[in-house]
């Protein structure tokens, strides 16, 4: 149920289309692991898994299952099963036979196969739901019970597209508690396609991250997220802090000044932007003094708007606000999160601390 | 305490109440001029033929209830519906199987599905006579396909006007078929399609996706479809009367010629006939839509 999965310079060009839906991709998957593929509408990344799956036919590059190309394989001999957003379970089958549907058509006897479907079943956590029909589920159960039907195919891949974006936020959560279950019982290699970047960095063990058919980057969740390589990667992941400047000795000067790169890293000298995390940033009364490995930076809070729980801040650099209104600097401005409750009103004055070992250079 | 709802609360709650029943005359009153029309037709066709059929309505005479209209050709008619039942069952499985398996391959996408939509899509438009008349020239013991090939008029076997109504079978197979295609495609293009993909990605061949999705899932579509061709076939008068024998005559056959017949005591048979001609339908209409409920797909 585990296999390796390469995609070797996959390339789609849609006919009539003026680029590539998917441009040159190569990631690899290790048996076991789970990928998300992560990107905005249009980066490719569901024309990625069909063609994974054997239901685009790739324009060229190649497509490995453990070592050996699958191209020219109908999809029903990959090996892979799929999970779509819409669960698309057979409407005139029964919940069990749906989940028997792989065993069935492989020649399996019905005895047999219902037999097999329902272990599947109480891995889905819906034993005794077999005999009902698939129009008296809850959207979450429909979801439940195509997820199973796809793992009771055994399959070498397991493909994901978007299947939890439909979902209300608890039961996605409910979701990826299962996904977690089944990966710690079964270990199926996954691929997952998602455009949440939350879902990507619950689930996955590592991240592809596409725009406009090009991977920007592969690499674990938390890499994603410290250690962009582009500017187009902090702002897919998020980031809102960003410093042009210039390295100079390893060493990135910006308006919050010189920030040297952490320890056992080197930026290369020329023009470069600073990238950091909101989440990193700490606030801290006005004039504290930066402890050892950070950066202190005199602020002035420019803007504050609610997120929930927390609070997020705008923060303008004193210099440069000194003269100027609340709410009316231009120019770079860091970005923090803090506990809503923390009575941090615009125009007050504090100390920015940022941690150098959160701090990356990026081209501009 | 709990509160108590003031006449306020009562009047929100009337208001989408009185909403709704004002929508609901709309919507009748909109749609009320077609069901008016159609209403008229249909069950002013079918009242006029029974109570001609029962005598209440001579050409000439007293008016007086009698199901002598019914039995004055007894033998006739029981033969007139075997052979209609007889042409009916067979055109609508032909169409059917032909339709679906046309269906398939349109929705395919390739080459030859675009030529097959077009094919069916371009048999739609062309009436029933014309085809009977095309058939006729084509296959008839003088027609086009034999002097092609050279083959006698004594070898050639009875299609036109021949014991098994080979023709009349063939013309309404070409013309429903076609219709079956368009149906069925339609429904498993924007329907099915999705399905079809997650049974590949389950293991399923071709052959199995086939068996085990596609036709479970048009089959309601095609139980529509057949209902309609049916019932069509069942009462269509010019095709069997074109390519048919003199003798027996289906059942819209005989009516129309008990219609236009010189007797003026025949028109009371004539509409016998036709009421008969309309029970069956509306009892085929029945069984299909019994058919269609039990279905898993319709539930």
């Amino acid at each position: 149920m585990s296999a390796s999965l390469a995609l070797d310079a996959l390339t789609k060009t849609f006919d009539g289309a003026d680029h590539a839906a998917v441009d040159a991709v190569s990631f690899s998957v290790a048996p076991g692991e789970c990928l998300a593929i992560l990107g905005p509408s249009g980066s490719g990344k569901s024309t990625v898994l069909r063609s994974i799956a054997g239901l685009d036919v790739p324009s060229s590059g190649r497509i490995l299952v453990d070592g050996a190309d699958v191209a020219g394989l109908a999809p029903e001999r990959r090996g892979m099963a799929m999970v779509f957003q819409r669960p698309l379970l057979f409407p005139h089958l029964s919940v069990l036979d749906n989940v028997a549907f792989a065993a069935t058509v492989a020649g399996q006897s019905k005895r047999e196969a219902r037999a097999d479907a329902t272990q599947f079943l109480e891995l889905v956590q819906l034993a005794g739901f077999g005999s009902r029909p698939v129009t008296a589920l809850s959207g979450g159960q429909e979801q439940r019970v195509a997820l199973a039907r796809a793992l009771a195919a055994r399959p070498r891949v397991l493909l994901l597209d978007e299947p939890f974006s439909a979902l209300d936020p608890e039961l996605r959560s409910d979701m990826h508690a299962l996904l977690a279950a089944i990966r710690a019982q079964v270990a199926p290699t996954v691929v997952m396609v998602t455009h949440d970047r939350d879902e990507a960095a619950i689930v996955a063990d590592r991240v592809a991250l596409l725009k406009r058919g090009r991977l920007l980057q592969h690499d674990v969740v938390e890499r994603l997220y410290t250690r962009p390589v582009s500017l187009d990667v902090s702002r897919l992941m998020g980031g809102r802090i960003e410093l042009a400047g210039v390295v100079r000795d390893g060493v990135h000067e910006s308006a919050i000044g010189r920030v040297a790169a952490p320890a056992g890293e080197t930026w290369a000298d020329g023009a470069g932007v600073l990238v950091v995390r909101q989440e990193a940033v700490q606030v801290a009364a006005a004039g504290a003094s930066a402890p050892e490995g950070f950066v202190a930076v005199d602020v002035v809070v420019a803007e504050r708007r609610a997120r929930g729980p927390r609070a997020e801040l705008a923060l303008a650099l004193t210099d440069q606000a000194a003269d100027a209104p609340a709410g009316s600097v231009d120019g770079p401005r860091l970005t923090a999160e803090v506990p809503a409750s923390r009575p941090l009103a615009i125009g007050e004055r504090a100390t920015a601390l940022i941690p150098r070992s959160a701090c990356t250079v990026v081209a501009g | 305490m709990l509160p108590i709802p003031g006449p306020g609360a009562a009047i929100a709650r009337a208001r989408p109440r009185a909403s709704a029943a004002r929508d609901r005359w709309m919507a009748l009153a909109f749609v009320a001029p077609a069901l008016l029309i159609a209403g008229f037709v249909v069950v002013g066709g079918i009242g006029m033929s029974v109570i001609q059929s029962v005598g209440l309505l001579p050409l000439v005479g007293e008016a007086e209830f009698s199901l002598d209209a019914y039995v004055a050709n007894g033998d006739e008619l029981l033969t007139g519906l075997a052979l209609s039942l007889g042409i009916a069952t067979a055109s609508t499985v032909l169409s059917c199987v032909i339709g679906l398996a046309a269906a398939i391959i349109i929705t395919q996408g390739r080459t030859t599905g675009r030529v097959v939509a077009a094919l069916s899509a371009l048999t739609i438009p062309i009436p029933h006579l014309v085809g009977a008349a095309s058939i006729g020239l084509l296959i008839a013991d003088s027609g086009l396909i034999p002097r092609l090939f050279g083959i006698p008029s004594a070898v050639w076997p009875d299609l036109v006007g021949g014991p098994w109504w080979v023709a009349v079978v063939l013309e309404y197979t070409w013309k429903e078929s076609a219709f079956v295609a368009l149906v069925v495609a339609g429904v498993l293009a924007t329907r099915v399609a999705r399905y079809d993909e997650t049974a590949a990605l389950l293991g399923a061949s071709r052959a199995r996706r086939l068996r085990h999705v596609v036709i479970p899932l048009a089959t309601p579509a095609v139980i529509v479809s057949a209902i309609i061709i049916f019932v069509y076939t069942l009462g269509s008068y010019e095709v069997a009367w074109l390519l048919g024998r003199p003798y027996p005559e289906p059942l819209p056959v005989l009516a129309f010629r008990l219609f236009t017949s010189i007797t003026l005591t025949s028109r009371p048979e004539a509409a016998a006939v036709a009421v008969v001609t309309t029970l069956v339908s509306l009892l085929v209409v029945a069984i299909g839509m019994a058919m269609l409920r039990r279905t898993p797909l319709w539930k």
